[in-house]
């Protein structure tokens, strides 16, 4: 088991006569950072509890490194640090008071320190959290996740909140642990900033995992093209169809790429034919983009 | 356990109404010994003061009622029920955690408020009793005093237990609260029809409210002519109502999904 850290089983479970969950299977591997991700009410903060043992489940099996995780099981736990939903902070308390209550007594206080200087949040973690700010609140919620320096880590939308600045600490602080073999499991709506960080992707909707893969999976399956804008748009089309080349169906004039294609080839071919180029992009289908379709196209029915 | 205890001391000690409760406190019962040391017409005999803490026992039950309900409902209140409950430790844990600390806490009530009694009983009504006197039958000062804490307590715990589990599962304070502070109050208010309708069904001794005579009954002894039960009786009925409300409490956040 030394590879896979969170396996995740046959999931069920319902609220009422709702089910929330249908038969969610996914295992997440030591090193890696997965992003979950899904529309509004799909069962991500759900699988997220269920994960850490908050909730009781219908069937299926949780276990983290190893050991099975529910609500009566919580040895796995000591390995695990998160932040669900919203941060749980004690107004009365100051930041830093949070961090000395729910760290082990294993953690120094020189790691206690160190979070909180990553996590730039010096200048005010002596102050009371009634004090903070909702981005303030969220930092402190981030660095309480990570203060024990755990094996897994599970943020729920972590970057709700943040500022640009904090963003990008949060994207370093993560990507920095990743490579000292920590694991993380992140959910946000956020894909533009999740697709910079995370190496594979599970996709939830309506309660069922609809996709599970690595990231560059996913980038390799997407279109690339080509978009070009040129003096006579019509007579180029005619000229690349004749050379093989294949054009995309969109609204836009662009060649779909491949291992072949050349820049300099189809520049070359259109300006020896007589027709001036007044712009040429290369146009990646990003995260959203591929998202948003794979939702779109989603088999999964409403129950 | 340890740990856990630690943290919710550590919480309780963090918060300023801790120290604001205790100082009121010792003001209030000090409020109390100076009026009837200087107007001891109105205020009564001494003796009887005293032995109710210079009323401190009272406001025990008010502070106390608070603090069950808050150490319990804060943390729905605050979220951070998720961050207690994801760590290494059972749920039962963390639950019983919090009850010992109440615990621990409610016994440093009454060691507070026996201490400054003392001290009070020294510096303001040195000459005017002593602690041997004869307060009620068969007991003196501080015997009544005694077995009224020990009353109190047990009486205490069975509010409490009860405002512990209102907490759990309303996960509001304020309803936690005005129900244990109503329970507690309501025995006065309906003590002469719950006695009334005893004489006439028999079994209705048993109703928790009954319970409460408990501190009345250890110092008078003809109290049990009312309460139609055996001090002993009553001891085990109140430790019996508060350890089915502390089970329930149990199961019900054992439970819970959050």
């Amino acid at each position: 088991m030394s590879d896979t850290i969170l396996n995740v089983e046959h999931l069920n479970k319902n609220f009422g006569k709702k089910q929330v969950l249908k038969d969610v299977s996914f295992s997440v591997q030591t090193g890696h950072i997965v992003g979950l991700v899904g529309p509004n009410g799909a069962g991500k903060s759900t699988i997220m509890k269920a994960v850490l043992g908050l909730f009781n489940y219908a069937s299926g099996t949780i276990t983290i490194d190893g050991e099975p995780v529910s609500p009566t099981s919580h040895k796995a736990m000591d390995k695990v640090g998160a932040l669900i939903e919203y941060p749980g902070i004690y107004p009365f308390l100051t930041g830093y008071q949070h961090l000395e209550l729910f760290s082990k007594d294993s953690t120094s206080k020189d790691q206690i320190m160190d979070i909180v200087d990553k996590m730039k949040m010096d200048s005010y973690i002596n102050r009371k959290a009634k004090t903070y700010s909702l981005g303030m609140k969220q930092k402190l919620g981030i660095a309480l996740a990570l203060v024990d320096r755990p094996k897994l880590v599970i943020l729920d939308e972590p970057m709700n909140g943040l500022d640009p600045q904090a963003n990008k600490d949060l994207r370093t602080i993560i990507l920095d642990l990743a490579k000292q073999g920590t694991t993380l499991l992140i959910s946000s709506h956020i894909l533009s900033e999740l697709e910079k960080l995370i190496d594979d992707l599970v996709v939830i909707d309506k309660g069922q995992i609809v996709y599970t893969k690595s990231m560059a999976e996913l980038e390799s399956g997407s279109k690339k093209l080509l978009v070009l804008k040129t003096s006579d748009d019509a007579k180029a089309k005619e000229i690349l169809a004749q050379n093989n080349y294949q054009l995309d169906n969109g609204d836009k004039f662009a060649i779909v790429e491949n291992d072949q294609t050349k820049m300099a080839d189809v520049i070359k071919l259109l300006s020896d034919n007589g027709i001036d180029i007044d712009d040429v992009q290369h146009v990646h289908s990003d995260l959203e983009t591929s998202l948003l379709n794979l939702l779109k196209n989603d088999k999964v029915k409403e129950s | 356990m340890i740990t856990l205890v630690k943290q919710e001391t550590f919480k309780l000690l963090h918060k300023k109404s801790t120290y604001a409760v205790s100082a009121t406190l010792l003001i209030i019962m000090t409020v109390f010994g100076v009026l009837t040391r200087n107007y001891p017409k109105y205020w009564g005999d001494p003796k009887g003061l005293f032995v109710t803490m210079f009323t401190g026992i009272n406001w025990i039950v008010l502070f106390m009622i608070a603090a069950c309900s808050s150490i319990i409902a804060m943390e729905f209140q605050y979220g951070t029920i998720k961050e207690l409950l994801y760590r290494k430790y059972y749920r039962g844990q963390i639950l019983v955690s919090k009850w010992i600390t109440m615990l621990l806490y409610s016994i440093y009530f009454y060691v507070l408020a026996f201490v400054w009694s003392m001290l009070l009983k020294v510096v303001l009504f040195n000459n005017k009793f002593q602690l041997s006197d004869t307060y009620q039958p068969g007991h003196s000062v501080i015997n009544s005093m005694w077995l009224g804490i020990v009353g109190s307590f047990l009486t205490v715990w069975l509010v409490l237990s009860l405002v512990l589990l209102l907490a759990n599962i309303f996960k509001s304070t304020a309803a936690a609260i005005s129900i244990g502070i109503i329970g507690y109050f309501a025995l006065s208010i309906i003590s002469n029809i719950m006695f009334v309708l005893m004489q006439k069904w028999d079994w209705l001794k048993w109703n928790p409210l009954n319970m409460m005579n408990l501190p009345s009954q250890l110092v008078s002894s003809s109290f049990h002519k009312m309460t139609l039960l055996s001090t002993p009786e009553m001891v085990v009925g109140s430790l019996v109502y508060t350890a089915i409300f502390m089970a329930i409490s149990y199961v019900i956040f054992k439970r819970r999904s959050v």
